[in-house]
């Protein structure tokens, strides 16, 4: 029995990797699904980050070249005028003589203020203004004999505890979603080719004509679809872990970091994932009466994962979701990478549930397989 | 040998199977002749446990198909129509793994492989793929996986469908060397020419039910004709759906 099985694997594998379109469409994702993630984040970051040196207009700067050094002092100043940030500071004219006079001395910052991509600039330079700001009138306390701190009643420290890693979740929640995601589009083609391909061809009847059992037959094509899908999974992996390499993530304080711990336990987590990704594609493939009509199941099916995957990664669902195949393991993943501890009792059950579903579909499958409306496609 | 007993089967709104019983002894060469429709693929089907039947039996060598089918279906080989081909295939790789799901270890099938393309003259196609292959090269891999792992039973659904002159002959040929290695063979068709040619028993169905059973000669004495093909007119009561 188990020597036909291993028969059956065999000639689904090599029937598979002859098959360009079921090569491709795992290829295609593996490399291009973390290049596009790769440019995706790099662009990402360019525009969350401000750079070191931001260059605005300051108009009439010479009625203020204290306040002018002291921004540059924070690198803020006007620069080249090509990479010039749309934001504009105008002294006023009576600037410096009501500076003098310790009167309010005006000073108008022009900005767009819907514009994204200047929000953290104008921050930057509010920021930079009022220390300025506060700067000259603790200096002008102290002319008066006054201790500044009289007008500073409250002091408020800021105690950031997020520690470098645990930023950018979601950004962590798409890297390791696409990664999950790998084991379930580098099967699909071969799921659909040797089901329902299979009965298009008329093999299924002639395969179902020998004396193998229909359970050897479901064992058999979900283990070709796993491998394939494992495969696909790895090849991610490689791909992701030099791609990634080139993303600045230091400007974010937190870091993808694919290493061989990570890919180990990606692997572990990752088979009953694949397990289940290979016996769904196979299910619904097998009750599709065409190749075409497979694949459009297919691509509705494929949402369920990533609608769970997403309640992952951004904390939206209740917590019954932790529970969940797909959300529960992505979970543990991205707490891995956070370097937090890895929730164990709910990674056991949402493996536990991912092959109890796979069991069961795999049942299912076994069962259809008897059926003549399932073998002939009526 | 083959034996259905009392098989009926419901298809939808037709009756393609009604209380049908024949036997296909070891030795001999079996055809099942019948117009289009007259339940000749579903019988074959239910003989191989593809088909529940609502009622009745069919045995392989004593073994009943629905309690045991692996055991029944080790005595069986099949040519099927249509083929079933896995292009992405060769000749090679595609007998010999059937030959491996038959419960051969791999190195015999490779061998059995070798020997039943060798007997088949199919030396210089053995390691092409099988896509591309013409309709005498495609039947020739389904007969060679039907004979592999030499079963004593082999069922043929509609053989000489497409075939040219020459591979109707290697058919033919092979089918009589069966028959003299006292295999059972059992095929079905609606060609007169080519069950008068090789049959040693003519079992006539129609609307799935066995209209008549005996050698071509003695059917044409039963119904007072010349050739089997009036005969099987005679017997079946109209001249629809006959292939000359």
């Amino acid at each position: 029995m188990i020597n036909t099985i291993i028969a059956m694997v065999r000639k689904e594998l090599i029937d598979a990797a002859r098959d360009k379109r079921s090569v491709m469409a795992g290829l295609y994702y593996a490399i291009g699904a973390p290049l596009m993630m790769c440019g995706m984040f790099m662009l990402l970051i360019g525009q969350i980050t401000s750079p070191e040196a931001l260059n605005i207009t300051i108009t009439h700067g010479e009625r203020a070249p204290d306040l002018v050094k002291f921004l540059a002092s924070d690198d803020i100043s006007q620069g080249d005028k090509a990479d010039r940030k749309e934001i504009e500071l105008i002294i006023s004219q009576d600037y410096a003589s009501n500076m003098a006079k310790s009167r309010a001395a005006e000073l108008t910052l022009i900005a767009d203020n819907s514009n994204e991509k200047l929000q953290s600039s104008i921050r930057r330079i509010e920021k930079s203004l009022q220390q300025y700001s506060a700067e000259m009138g603790s200096l002008r306390l102290i002319a008066r004999g006054i201790d500044p701190k009289v007008v500073q009643p409250i002091k408020v420290t800021i105690e950031d505890q997020a520690t470098s890693d645990s930023k950018g979740g979601m950004i962590l929640g798409i890297a390791i979603f696409m990664m999950v995601y790998a084991v379930f589009i580098s099967g699909m083609n071969l799921a659909i080719d040797t089901s329902a391909g299979e009965r298009e061809r008329n093999s299924l009847a002639l395969l179902l004509s020998h004396p193998v059992s229909t359970r050897d037959i479901v064992l058999a094509k979900v283990t070709a679809v796993t491998i394939f899908a494992m495969l696909g999974l790895i090849l991610t992996l490689i791909i992701s872990k030099i791609a990634y390499g080139f993303v600045p993530w230091q400007e974010l304080g937190f870091s993808v970091n694919i290493t061989p711990d990570f890919i180990g336990l990606m692997l572990v987590i990752g088979l009953p994932i694949a397990l289940m990704a290979a016996s769904l594609q196979l299910f619904v493939s097998f009750m599709a009466k065409s190749f075409k009509e497979a694949q459009s199941y297919l691509t509705i099916v494929l949402i369920v994962p990533m609608m769970l995957s997403m309640a992952a990664s951004y904390n939206i669902a209740p917590d019954t979701l932790q529970w969940l195949p797909v959300s529960g393991q992505m979970q543990a993943l991205i707490a891995f990478i956070k370097g937090k501890e890895i929730p164990q009792m709910q990674l056991l059950l949402s493996s536990a549930t991912t092959l109890a579903i796979t069991l069961a579909l795999m049942f299912g499958m076994e069962r259809s397989l008897k059926s003549e409306k399932i073998v002939f496609g009526l | 040998m083959i034996k259905v007993a009392n098989l009926s089967k419901r298809i939808g709104d037709v009756q393609a199977l009604n209380d049908l019983s024949f036997e296909a002894l070891d030795g001999q060469i079996t055809g099942l002749l019948g117009p289009n429709g007259a339940g000749k693929t579903t019988c074959l089907r239910t003989v191989f446990g593809l088909l529940k039947p609502d009622n009745g039996t069919a045995e392989i060598d004593g073994i009943d198909v629905a309690k045991f089918p692996v055991e029944a279906k080790q005595q069986l080989g099949l040519f099927p129509d249509p083929f079933g081909l896995y292009e992405r295939l060769t000749p090679r790789e595609y007998v010999s793994y059937f030959a491996e799901l038959n419960g051969l270890p791999r190195a015999q099938a490779k061998a059995a492989a070798a020997s039943v393309l060798n007997k088949l003259h199919m030396d210089d196609i053995a390691d092409r793929k099988c896509k591309g292959f013409s309709q005498g090269q495609r039947m020739k891999t389904a007969l060679a996986q039907a004979i592999v792992h030499e079963p004593t039973n082999i069922i043929l659904d509609e053989p000489t469908r497409g075939l040219d002159v020459m591979s109707t002959r290697v058919l033919r040929d092979l089918l009589k060397d069966l028959k003299a290695a006292g295999h059972c063979v059992l095929f079905s068709s609606h060609v007169m020419q080519e069950v008068a040619a090789l049959c040693d028993r003519v079992i006539v169905m129609a609307q799935g039910k066995v209209v008549a059973i005996g050698s071509p000669e003695q059917l044409c004495q039963q119904t007072g004709k010349a050739s089997l093909e009036d005969a099987f007119i005679e017997l079946i009561g109209t001249d629809e759906g006959i292939a000359a």
